[in-house]
């Protein structure tokens, strides 16, 4: 085990590297406008070449990497330029990231706590009320653009319910909203996959089986079908957890959290090329350290997979 | 499962925790607002961007000031002189201003020498200042910024004691005041300065203050909080004690709605829902208009088509070299109907018959627009059905065989403003139904969000575009420069019969120091770019509509830089204004301007 | 049993000339008795077609979505059409017809420039379902062919998967905003900025697929008799992943639909003089607190909202015809 993770890690490592290659080479060929911003009106053509070269973005592009790397193996990923002049990249991440990783817990709690029992019910029920209403959810929060219902539930259910429209961190009450609004979406991708994997559980034989020898239905279910039916979602459950703190654009925007949603986007179009590499980095890192994870869990729970034979791609 | 358990507790305490109330204390003067445009940086001697010196001028102030209807007065500066040729300029520092810090501590006295620092980190181009290109009007400026120059000393700013500070200047800038109210000439503790290096203005510990308020709080994305400055040099005239700004990207969507509960003191209001509040009995009284900007936009004509092909960029050539031709554009193009896209209740409040836009300057309470022979173009509307089509018969006749008809005409716009998309529809089709099809063939061309200055304006991939410019200072000749050579935009000097006759007339007036002859001059160049129509002006920026417990018309005026942006002077009403109040009071205000104006002339 | 008839039959006929007839008497070969054993008349696609069919709501919605799809080709032939671009004057004001709540003359109203928002709708729903469509035929295409590479041929299984690996961990956001920089905005920019990253998912899911296919003893067979690796593919593979990558085409459409939403609330999606969905929503979102104008947001949000329930809800009801086990 110990010795696949190091053969995953050191693998990764290599991925990650050329990833951050890519990405660098890619915002080289930003626009060199983008980097003045306002400023790109009344600059005369001369003014803009030295601006450009004290940024150093004229300097030949293997020069560039090469200053990037030594940076980074110093554990300085630079310093942010049109995003927040001179802070440092990882202040600018840490301060968001706190934000994106309580709201997203909280979300991924919620979700599990509403999604899987949702799905559970939908499947013991399935064609009947519960499981058709459970369906419509589902169908609505995956049809229904989500910016027009994130809107209508900020600006309607803040009236009704009395709740505040605005985050602020010194009233848990605003934190109601949110948290609210983010678990929408994965409570029902996890009631349609419980579901999904429950009903492919139920129609197994063991199940027929089981029944057959008057096991009450309360321990087929939670014993047998419920555990099995977790295993897929096992394998996915690192990487959702961990991708919370990327944040969620729409929601952010709407409800004033300064997390790391829309962090991303923001920075490319600003072309803060340290900030968007320090942000790749640290997204790569996390889907990679995700998959393995996964992998892990699912070897927990699923005592037939052996880790290490041959690497598994999903 | 511990692990989500735990999470589960923490949930449920985080419900219970929101039955708690909040509560809010304090009864002092207070201004809360949304915003969407985040600012980067503090660092005022960097920045180029509006939203970012409109903070830093509430927290550092340079040397002048102006009144509330655009008088110059003493800031910093307690009294001034210049040469007779206006290039070299003394200032007489106030005795009692300090610098402190983010917690109000005294830290400094603002000595003569935080200018020369300011200036000496805006003109090294290894800090990447922004603003650098206004500064080079110091002498030597562009030297040492460009590194031909290595010596500061050799730049045009010196402290000849603690409390006087002088500037020589490249060439004669009788406006050198106005420039003063810009972030690049602002002071600096240069002790200050050396000791956070590049952490300079990156967090409200980060920089020292000497404006009417301190940062309390600055947290990017989230809300950033203003308290009154207690050591501030002019306390009495600060009103306001604190100014809390909460951050939420979609403000535009979201700030009316908090107006409405309470939750904030002023919002913009989008056009999109402006006819849900002025239908609405209790929220009609609530928006009002705002108050234009010295942007000024117009549509111009290009003499050096660089676009493919398949447009016919010489074909253009050909027509754009004929007078009537430019004339029937001019002529037909109905600005009322492009301006409803942004502004449909009082579109005529936006429109601009001239370049430079009205209450920029004036000769003794005279306003330049209405100086002659501008006068004539000020008063009368472009839009001539009728010349329009009297001009479209002289062009077809003159230039029968030369070109072929229809004219391609392409029209790009930026694909990142859905406005411009709109308003470039509208122009498209209300010159083709004018003109007719026979004549002119609109090409609407959807230009890249970002780099559309660099992929379209510069390399002059457009027949008419719709650009716009912003003074630099408050004087007629920052107009100029789009159109004199070496400009940037349509390149006028290409035009048959042009013979460089606006840059004669733009060079003359340059020459002259005396504002009465100077922008006579100046009027004459612009009357001649428009009566050519070589440009088609169309109208200025801002406007719109807010709902907001400000008085517009308390505080400072000026036509360009940091100085509008203050909250000093300001006071919050009981209720905001209605768009009647705010039309009365505007008219009062025009006329106490022209007089003091004329005053201070005087 | 069934299989053997033939072969008796040979046998027999072989016999009859070495053997006196009297000796046996012969059983007549009935064909069509014969082919009643021997054939079951199980067709993979008729047995789809017919489960798919028990469900009422996914045929209804099928035929729905073809109804819709050609409606949109044909409505601007229709009389009385508006054009989506041409802004409307009113005659009596002399400027344009702006924010017109729906009436006889305008089905859907007019947007906030005097544009006939019925036509705009299905110009828009016509771009979208186009760039649904392309990025999804695309995405197929790129998909099976380095899906089918990558799972049957051991030696590019490495490189691949490490060429995924990469890829799918490169943000979309940069590679989005990095094409819409580079090339004019437009649909087929939004499409190929869709596809550079949209394919890695179909070919892993495919991959995936033919990884369980390729070793079954059929293929086997073919590969010992010394068929071709591509002849493989194509002959053996894809007829029986035909079903999987219709579903996954089924919903890579509202997928891509549904991309293009967002690209325009981050600011680069189509310019508004080209309707799609997205930039109909997005010019609709900032009236959602306008009940008078509330309706330009509503209209196109249903359009949206019911494609993409239809083929979400085809594409599962084809999946579970297409699933051999439920074809008993």
């Amino acid at each position: 085990m110990i010795k696949y993770i190091a053969k995953r890690l050191g693998q990764s490592i290599l991925t990650l590297f050329i990833i951050v290659t890519i990405v660098f080479s890619l915002l080289r060929l930003m626009p060199d406008e983008g980097y003045l911003g306002a400023a790109a009106e009344k600059m005369s053509l001369e003014q803009q070449e030295v601006y450009l070269t004290n940024l150093g973005l004229r300097d030949p592009l293997l020069i560039q990497l090469k200053n990037f790397y030594i940076g980074l193996f110093q554990g300085d990923l630079g310093k942010s330029v049109t995003y927040r002049t001179d802070v440092p990249v990882l202040d600018i991440i840490q301060d968001k990231m706190m934000y994106s990783i309580v709201f997203g817990l909280g979300a991924v709690a919620l979700s599990l706590l509403v999604g899987v029992p949702l799905g559970i019910f939908m499947a013991q029920f399935k064609g009947r009320w519960l499981d058709r209403l459970g369906t419509g959810y589902i169908v609505f929060v995956v049809a229904v653009p989500a910016m027009v219902y994130f809107l209508m539930i900020q600006m309607y259910i803040s009236d009704w319910f009395n709740l505040p429209m605005l985050f602020d961190e010194y009233n848990p009450k605003s934190f109601i909203l949110p948290l609210f609004c983010l678990a929408l979406g994965p409570i029902a991708s996890y009631a349609m996959w419980m579901r999904r994997y429950m009903v492919d559980e139920l129609n197994k034989d063991y199940i027929k089986l089981a029944r057959a020898k008057g096991v009450t239905e309360r321990t087929i279910m939670f014993s047998h079908v419920m555990r099995n039916a977790f295993i897929p979602m096992a394998q996915y459950l690192p990487a959702t957890i961990l991708f919370t703190i990327t944040g969620s654009i729409y929601i952010e925007s709407l409800f004033s959290i300064p997390g790391m949603g829309g962090l991303l986007v923001d920075a490319i179009q600003r072309q803060d090329n340290n900030v968007v590499q320090g942000l790749v980095l640290v997204f790569s890192s996390l889907g990679i350290i995700g998959l393995i994870l996964g992998d892990i869990l699912m070897a927990i729970v699923d005592p037939r997979i052996k880790l290490g034979k041959g690497d598994s791609v999903r | 499962m511990k692990k989500y358990l735990f999470i589960v507790v923490s949930m449920f305490a985080l419900l219970l925790a929101a039955c708690g109330d909040s509560t809010d204390s304090g009864e002092t003067s207070e201004y809360r607002t949304v915003y969407s445009g985040e600012i980067k940086t503090l660092n005022y001697l960097k920045t180029a961007e509006t939203n970012e010196f409109a903070l830093s001028a509430n927290l550092v102030e340079g040397l002048i000031e102006y009144d509330e209807y655009g008088v110059v007065k003493p800031g910093l500066a307690e009294s001034w002189e210049s040469n007779d040729d206006a290039t070299v300029w003394t200032f007489k520092l106030r005795d009692d201003v300090k610098w402190v810090d983010h917690e109000g501590k005294e830290v400094a006295d603002v000595v003569a020498q935080d200018f020369v620092d300011g200036l000496n980190y805006v003109l090294d181009a290894k800090n990447e200042s922004s603003t650098a290109w206004i500064a080079t009007v110091v002498k030597n400026g562009d030297a040492f910024y460009n590194g031909e120059v290595t010596d500061f000393a050799q730049v045009g700013i010196k402290a000849i004691d603690e409390k006087t500070v002088e500037y020589t200047l490249e060439g004669q800038t009788p406006y050198f005041l106005s420039m003063l109210n810009y972030v690049c000439f602002f002071p600096v503790s240069g002790e200050f300065l050396a000791e956070k290096g590049d952490a300079f203005g990156t967090n409200r510990e980060n920089i020292l203050y000497n404006g009417a308020y301190i940062l309390d709080k600055f947290e990017p994305q989230n809300e950033r909080v203003l308290v009154k400055n207690k050591k501030y040099w002019d306390k009495e005239t600060v009103k306001i004690d604190r100014i809390r700004y909460k951050y939420n990207k979609e403000a535009a969507t979201v700030a009316p709605e908090l107006f409405l509960r309470g939750e904030i003191d002023g919002a913009v209001i989008p056009t999109s829902i402006l006819d849900e509040w002025l239908n609405s009995e209790d929220k009609k009284d609530l928006v009002r208009q705002n108050n234009n900007n010295f942007y000024t936009y117009f549509y111009a004509l290009n003499f050096d088509p660089q676009y493919d092909a398949e447009y016919e960029p010489e074909n253009w050539k050909v027509v754009v070299n004929n007078k009537d031709f430019r004339k029937s554009l001019y002529h037909a193009l109905d600005r009322v109907s492009a301006m409803l896209t942004i502004e449909p209740y009082n579109p005529q409040d936006l429109l601009s018959n001239t370049i430079t836009p009205k209450n920029f300057v004036d000769v003794e309470g005279v306003d330049y627009t209405l100086l002659e022979p501008l006068k004539a173009i000020t008063e009368n509307d472009s839009f001539d059905k009728d010349l329009a089509l009297q001009h479209k018969e002289a062009a077809m006749a003159a230039l029968n065989g030369k070109a072929t008809f229809p004219v391609k005409v392409v029209l790009p716009y930026n694909s990142g403003s859905p406005e411009w998309a709109n308003r470039s529809q509208v122009v498209e089709q209300q010159l083709e139904n004018l003109l007719g099809a026979d004549y002119i063939d609109v090409e609407l061309y959807a230009g890249p969000a970002t780099g559309f200055l660099g992929e379209i304006r510069r390399p002059g991939k457009f027949s008419m575009i719709e650009a716009n410019w912003g003074p630099d200072f408050a004087d007629p000749s920052t107009y100029t420069d789009p159109f004199t050579e070496g400009g940037s935009y349509n390149k006028p000097e290409l035009a048959e019969g042009y013979n460089g006759q606006y840059d004669k007339l733009v060079a003359a007036a340059k020459a002259e120091v005396d504002p009465a002859v100077r922008y006579e001059l100046f009027a004459k160049a612009e009357a001649f770019l428009i009566e050519e129509a070589f440009v088609i002006p169309y109208a200025v920026g801002g406007g719109g509509y807010v709902a907001s417990k400000l008085n517009p018309f308390e505080s400072q005026y000026s036509p360009f830089g940091v100085t509008s942006e203050k909250f000093k002077g300001q006071s919050i009403l009981e209720k905001p204004m209605s768009n009647e109040e705010f039309k009365s009071a505007k008219e009062a205000w025009e006329k106490a301007r022209a007089e003091a104006l004329a005053n201070a002339s005087n | 049993m069934g299989l053997f008839t033939k072969e008796i039959q040979n046998i027999s006929e072989k016999s009859n000339n070495q053997l006196n007839d009297h000796l046996f008497e012969f059983a007549t070969v009935d064909d069509a008795k014969a082919e009643e054993t021997a054939y079951s008349n199980y067709s993979y696609w008729r047995s789809t077609f017919r489960s798919f069919r028990k469900n009422k709501i996914a045929v209804f919605l099928l035929i729905f979505v073809i109804g819709l799809i050609l409606f949109t080709f044909i409505q601007p032939y229709l009389p009385d059409q508006k054009s989506p671009t041409q802004i409307y004057i009113n005659a009596e004001t002399g400027m344009q017809d702006r924010n017109v709540a729906p009436n006889d003359e305008y089905i859907f109203g007019t947007n906030s420039i005097g544009q006939d928002l019925w036509s705009r709708i299905w110009e828009g729903t016509r771009t979208s379902l186009f760039i649904g469509f392309a990025v999804a035929i695309i995405e197929v295409i790129i998909g099976f062919s380095v899906g089918a590479l990558w799972g049957y041929s051991r030696k590019l299984e490495m490189p691949i998967t490490q060429l995924y690996n990469i890829v799918d961990n490169i943000p979309t956001t940069i590679v989005l905003i990095l094409m819409a920089y580079i090339l004019r905005p437009g649909i087929s920019t939004i499409i190929i900025a869709m596809c550079i990253t949209g394919w890695v998912e179909m070919a892993r899911f495919l991959r995936n697929q033919i990884v369980i296919l390729r070793d079954r003893e059929y293929n086997l067979a073919s590969k010992t008799l010394g068929t071709p690796g591509y002849k493989i593919i194509i002959k053996n593979l894809l007829p029986y992943l035909i079903s999987v990558i219709m579903l996954r085409m089924s919903l890579a459409v509202p997928a891509a639909i549904g991309a293009e939403v967002f690209l325009t609330y981050i600011g680069l999606g189509l310019p508004v003089s080209e309707p799609s969905l997205g930039n109909l929503i997005n010019e609709g979102r900032v009236l959602m607190m306008s009940p008078d104008l509330r309706y330009q947001l509503i209209f196109p949000s249903i359009v949206l909202s019911v494609i993409t329930i239809a083929f979400y809800i085809i594409g599962n009801a084809f999946a579970d015809a297409a699933d051999p086990k439920n074809h008993v």
